[in-house]
């Protein structure tokens, strides 16, 4: 009885579950094959180590694991910290609660391309963001503020489409707190950051863990944001990605910037998901 | 947004006011709130669709505050010159035909999650996410080349496979609250009366899985039309779908009308489903929490 029953699950999960593993499992594979040279669409294949030297040793690498570094880090720490106060503000519905979030949380459904288009005609020369700045006299001309240097149009598009869904976390989150353990911490004379320290952010630390490993990840492997909006002196690690192997076919050299992207994406989150729940300690040791 | 996050905080945890007190800030916070969803959202949205009317002969410069003159030009000459009705065709076809298979592909795993218990369930549920984790620029390539080196080019037929497998954690997940849903009850009473498995299926089953289903079929539906990583790089250049033409649009040769109009087709349809799905969640609800059906 027990192996058919062991039998039944196997075979329950294979259509969906052994479907992702084995396509994932894939396609992560090939890429770790093609970084070491072999999987190659054309040419001889052998074990080298020689697209991995020829691509660390590049300054293009090294500025386009930084910059996405740099831009999803500030993603995932600056939507979290916009979306906390707003989830524990709507944390009890009042009148019109509801219309607030759902507004908050309409650009969950803006695809990302579509996002950086409406963001680049808000920022044009004729933008109302240039509009408004000469209006009030901050400058006589409009500005270029397209694809600036300082990738500010990236990091607000990244909150812009990130902030939502740290805020649909979040929200979850907070809402099932009871209201007695606040109350509790109150009438013990907690003031609110410390009532936020030491209850809500130790019992919302997972959703937290989350939102942030999510957006980390997500941030760092973005393509459309940069291309479209980005600065033009330095590329994100997709883009790089993709310039490699458009470029010559240079698959291989792909790989490795697809191997690191992955392994920044793994430790960063790993590294942000420690940090969260070690800084929460060390707070409430206070 | 960080002015606003920072009064939003005191209000949330300033504790010794009367309720009045609450109400009225909470009435002042929705009103700024309003103004900078306004900000975010309304204006934004409404130059696209200014920009998608603007008459090619007057066009729309600075220092213009609005363009001068609108007609649905644009629209007529990118729906005639350009391989936009080819991209909406494609999308269309591709989109229906993967949520249905993620949702076929799905079931079965939602069901032994929901029903079963059985060691390792939890560390396979979180395997599910795997497709969410990876970046989708890095499952794009190394997927079109594993597809090469399998001597498949069927372009429709790696993008339905590449993103079913990117959706399904989404099926999964909502398959399986469903599947939690279905009363054992009424399946037991269903039984007892000598009711037929597929007769069980629709007295027992069908009413708890039909949001769930819709559900699935909808959020996989929006996602396949707005997915741009895997049908760009797989799909490119024969294959074209909604967000490739709008990356043209906005790569390269950047033209702004074009790009509106994209924009709109691509966003508006999605915005109506999702408005669609919300009520249809809710419509579903009473039904199911009274076991009728």
């Amino acid at each position: 009885m027990n192996w058919r029953r062991t039998l039944l699950i196997i075979a329950l999960l294979t259509p969906g579950l052994g479907v992702i593993v084995i396509m994932i499992g894939s396609v992560f594979y090939v890429a770790v094959m093609q970084s070491f040279g072999f999987y190659n669409l054309v040419g001889e294949e052998s074990f080298s180590l020689e697209h991995w030297q020829k691509v660390l040793d590049s300054k293009q690498f090294s500025r386009a694991l930084r910059y996405s570094a740099y831009i999803a880090t500030v993603a995932a720490i600056g939507s979290v910290t916009l979306a906390y106060p707003i989830a524990i503000w709507l944390r009890r519905p009042f009148r019109g609660s509801l219309v607030i979030s759902a507004l908050l949380k309409a650009p969950l459904f803006v695809p990302g391309l579509v996002a950086s288009f409406l963001f680049l005609n808000v920022i044009a020369f004729h933008g109302i963001v240039n509009q408004f700045m000469m209006w009030i006299g901050v400058t006589d001309a409009p500005i270029r503020l397209q694809n600036d240097r300082g990738a500010w149009g990236v990091v607000f598009l990244q909150l812009w489409k990130n902030m939502p869904f740290a805020l649909l976390l979040l929200t979850g989150a907070v809402q099932s707190i009871s209201d007695e353990v606040l109350d509790a911490a109150r009438d013990l004379g907690a003031g609110s950051f410390a009532r936020f320290r030491k209850i809500i952010a130790p019992l919302t630390v997972q959703a937290m863990q989350a939102a942030l490993i999510i957006i980390f990840i997500g941030a760092a492997g973005d393509f459309a944001f940069q291309v479209t909006a980005g600065p033009t002196n330095v590329q994100s690690m997709a883009q790089y990605m993709v310039f490699l192997k458009d470029s010559f076919g240079r698959w291989n050299q792909a790989a490795v910037v697809g191997v690191s992207l992955m392994v920044l994406a793994l430790c960063g989150s790993l590294v942000l998901a420690v940090l969260s729940r070690a800084l929460l300690r060390s707070g409430n040791r206070w | 947004m960080v002015e606003i996050a920072a009064t939003e905080t005191a209000t949330a945890t300033k504790p010794k006011n009367p309720a009045r007190k609450v109400g009225l800030l909470n009435r002042a916070l929705m009103v700024l709130l309003l103004t900078v969803v306004t900000i975010w959202l309304v204006v934004p949205f409404t130059m696209a669709v200014l920009w998608s009317l603007v008459d090619p002969k007057t066009g729309w410069e600075y220092p213009d505050l609005l363009p001068p003159s609108l007609t649905i030009l644009r629209w007529v000459e990118v729906w005639t010159t350009t391989a936009l009705p080819q991209a909406i065709a494609n999308s269309y076809m591709l989109a229906p035909t993967v949520a249905v298979t993620t949702l076929i592909l799905a079931s079965p795993t939602a069901y032994c999650f929901a029903r079963f218990d059985f060691p390792g369930k939890g560390f396979a549920q979180v395997l599910t996410l795997l497709p969410l984790v990876v970046p989708g620029f890095v499952l794009a390539i190394f997927f079109s080349s594993l597809i090469f080196s399998l001597g498949i080019y069927s372009r429709f037929l790696s993008i339905l496979m590449a993103h079913c497998v990117l959706f399904l954690p989404y099926a999964i997940r909502i398959m399986t609250v469903s599947f939690g849903q279905v009363r054992q009850d009424l399946i037991d009473a269903a039984r007892d009366l000598g009711a037929r498995p597929i007769a069980v299926f629709r007295a027992a089953y069908m009413p708890a899985l039909l949001p769930g289903i819709l559900a699935s079929l909808i959020i996989v539906f929006i996602q396949s039309i707005e997915e741009f990583a895997i049908a760009f790089i797989v799909g490119a250049p024969n294959f074209t779908t909604i967000p490739s033409i709008l990356y043209s649009y906005l790569g390269y040769n950047f033209i702004r009308p074009n790009a509106a109009v994209v924009s709109l087709i691509l966003v508006v349809p999605n915005v109506l489903l999702m408005l669609g799905l919300e009520r249809l969640l809710k419509s579903a609800n009473p039904a199911q929490a009274g076991g009728k059906g």
